[in-house]
């Protein structure tokens, strides 16, 4: 199947949309506009043949933390008119805030999934050499998106060695948390050491580090599509900032 | 391939230490290799196999902390001591897994990695991917994400970004350990050719010997970091008069089949594509099954099933609530939780502490109750976590890949507790792609293979197997 949509864009120019997605979001994070930029973001997974539930990975998670997210914030705010005051005071702006907070906590989410499903790591390491980050620096980016499977996939199985060990896992309580903590990240990390130190005789095996410069076999990946991410990540930036000088803070 | 010559390569009174251990990991080995030979190094776990390749390559001393004297010599050019970097254009380590060593998440890039490495042109380095690929037989694979390899694509991957660094030497540490039938058949066939052609020097570490047996390398013991014997290529060896695990040739135990102690009925499961597809078995008490397939076809899902620990998407699976079932993971690391061996025994151990010590005893880690899990050879830490689950009482025990890395002693002692647990009327399924010991062990035989299924008395099941051409999951002759 041939690239579509951001695939086809330089990942630069993908990296320079999430700072945008993000940074818009963070200094104008008025509801409409973070819906806007959603709905954005939507329609580019879209395009580039991402399904939209792609763009939350681990939906009950990221729905119960978002609600979580907008309950604290909807019970922080005591400004606004009224709307319930017992048992716990809720005003219209905490509930506004809330879901500012909430679709916040999802654009940023999305905005990084879109990024990840859309941009070659090797590519963007190339991108990064090209900007004069030292390759050593840049090859860490494929790295880690190299272990985010890697760290899956081993927190299952030791999820499921503590269930037929009939081990109790439960995070109720610091003690509890403690164990449960001690018991899951000690056999993840042991995991991680031994795969770091194999990944370290891989690369130094093949010259990594030898020189302090390294070629790309790859050709430039520029294409037209590169300039779709710009474009709207300037769109989202001046939105954010026409918003801020004339819709105010929020 | 426009690679060099094979060279020589030459160890003379070559010790190593590490400095967390009392023994020497090496001690006073010498040996020369011919240019363009190719030399097996076996022994039991422990005896110096893996330290001597990393030796070779240059991480040891170095970049693993050794002291290290004596002398490694590539030709005429002594290297002991030599940076990694700088000899990886004369000797290529291929690792033990094959997953854990892979760069980067594309075939074509993970092959280009070490080339690119070297700051040759860029059009060499497309030249280097292709002749490597080509090579390793995987050509076909170049533009495919490695994430979606399977074992012995992974093994070969390795293997050619290995290659393109045009190495004289090969080393590679136990090849056949993550690889099916399927997959040690045609890699040493790879290596055989290779062999022929006397390109390359080669030096293969592998507990099963058997495997080599196309290579017909010549052989070199170590025992406790010593060189104690040598043979000839394609002398007929008794592997196990030397500790050595070869062919298994245990005569099966006459089991008599009791009741049904867990049921699959019709069970199906898949991962957008097929993967257990209306699957139908029992097992039954005092029984062994032998779980046989190729990397990636369902075993694992399978014991996972059996296990209780994800739900069929149709079917079901049935057991008597009081009917415990243990699992013994394929990674020992995934089952270790504390910070001593004794400990390790007292979690969720459901019977008098007293009775630790006797099982301690019989797990041959008595003298080891104090000592850290992890800091155990893979044998210990296998031994440990068979011991903790079979401190649980299991009536059904479930083992997935038990005896790789193992050597010859460590797959005696796991023979007898299966055979402890079906005797006393548990039933045992295990998955290996060692199929000397699946015929030498099971009393029937369940092959898996993303939706294809068969099952069967052992006999029935490997006849079935030659005959819809999966020959290499059958043994050549029944013991």
């Amino acid at each position: 199947m041939s690239a579509r949509g951001l695939r086809r864009a330089s990942p630069l120019a993908n990296a320079f949309l999430l700072l945008a997605e993000v940074g818009a979001a963070l200094a104008w994070p008025r509801l409409v506009f973070s819906a806007a930029t959603l709905s954005v973001i939507a329609a580019l997974a879209r395009a580039s043949g991402i399904p939209l539930r792609g763009l939350v990975p681990g939906r009950r998670f990221v729905v119960v933390f978002a609600l979580v997210l907008f309950v604290a914030q909807a019970l922080s705010v005591r400004s606004g008119a009224v709307l319930v005051s017992e048992p716990f005071r809720v005003t219209t702006l905490g509930i506004l805030s809330g879901a500012e907070m909430g679709l916040r906590f999802l654009l940023i989410l999305a905005a990084s999934a879109l990024f990840v499903r859309t941009t070659d790591p090797d590519r963007l390491a190339d991108g990064l050499v090209r900007l004069r980050v030292p390759y050593r620096y840049a090859y860490l980016v494929v790295l880690a998106l190299r272990f985010v499977p890697f760290f899956e996939d081993e927190l299952r199985a030791v999820r499921d060695a503590q269930r037929m060990r009939g081990l109790e896992v439960s995070v109720r309580g610091l003690r509890r948390a403690l164990q449960t903590a001690r018991l899951t990240f000690v056999p993840v990390i042991v995991s991680a050491l031994h795969r770091v130190d194999t990944i370290a005789i891989s690369m130094k095996g093949r010259c990594f580090g030898l020189h302090a410069r390294r070629t790309s076999s790859r050709e430039d990946a520029r294409s037209a599509w590169s300039i779709v991410p710009v474009a709207v990540g300037l769109a989202l930036v001046a939105g954010a900032v026409v918003g801020r000088i004339w819709g105010g803070s929020g | 391939m426009p690679s060099s010559d094979a060279l020589d390569v030459t160890f003379r009174h070559l010790t190593v230490s590490y400095p967390d251990r009392a023994a020497d990991a090496l001690c006073d080995v010498s040996e020369h290799v011919r240019a363009g030979e190719a030399v097996a190094v076996a022994g039991p776990s422990g005896c110096g196999k893996t330290t001597l390749c990393l030796a070779l390559a240059g991480f040891v001393p170095g970049m693993i902390p050794a002291r290290a004297s004596g002398s490694i010599a590539l030709g005429d050019a002594e290297v002991l001591g030599a940076p990694p970097e700088e000899l990886a254009t004369r000797v290529g380590l291929v690792q033990q897994d094959p997953d854990a060593q892979v760069c980067t998440l594309n075939v074509g890039q993970e092959v280009a990695f070490g080339p690119e490495n070297l700051c040759l042109d860029p059009a060499e380095v497309r030249a280097r991917v292709g002749r490597s690929l080509e090579a390793a037989g995987i050509a076909h694979l170049r533009e495919r994400a490695t994430t979606t390899l399977s074992g012995g694509e992974k093994q070969r991957l390795a293997i050619a970004s290995i290659l393109a660094m045009e190495p004289r030497v090969v080393v590679f540490d136990e090849p056949t350990a993550s690889l099916d039938p399927l997959g040690i058949e045609q890699l040493m066939a790879l290596l055989a050719s290779w062999a022929r052609r006397g390109e390359r020097t080669l030096i293969v570490v592998e507990h099963r010997i058997d495997a080599l047996s196309r290579l017909a390398p010549r052989l070199v013991l170590l025992d406790r970091g010593r060189l104690v014997d040598r043979y000839p290529a394609r002398e007929r060896l008794d592997y196990a008069a030397l500790g050595l695990r070869g062919a298994w040739t245990a005569a099966r135990r006459d089991a008599t089949p009791g009741a049904d102690l867990l049921a699959l009925r019709r069970v199906s499961f898949d991962y957008g594509t097929p993967l257990i597809d209306s699957l139908s078995l029992s097992l039954r008490g005092g029984e062994v099954v032998a779980l046989l397939g190729p990397n990636g076809g369902g075993k694992t899902t399978l014991l996972r099933l059996m296990a209780g620990l994800i739900a069929p998407h149709s079917g079901s699976v049935e057991r008597d609530p009081a009917t415990r079932v243990g699992l013994v993971f394929q990674h020992p690391h995934h089952q270790i939780f504390e910070r001593t061996v004794r400990r390790e025994m007292e979690l969720g151990h459901p019977e008098p502490l007293s009775a630790i010590d006797g099982e301690l005893a019989a797990t041959r880690l008595g003298d080891l109750a104090t000592a850290a899990p992890l800091s155990l050879s893979l044998g210990e830490q296998r031994r440990l976590t068979v011991a903790t689950t079979l401190a649980q009482r299991p009536r059904v025990l479930l083992l997935d890949e038990p005896f790789t890395g193992q050597d010859r002693r460590n797959v005696v002692w796991m023979i007898d507790r299966l055979h402890d647990v079906a005797s006393a009327g548990g039933a045992v399924a295990f998955v290996t792609h060692d199929i000397s010991l699946a015929a030498a062990l099971a009393d029937r035989v369940v092959y898996v293979d993303r939706g294809t299924w068969h099952a069967g008395p052992a006999d029935d099941a490997f006849a079935w197997l030659r005959a819809t051409g999966r020959a290499a999951f059958a043994p050549e002759a029944r013991p």
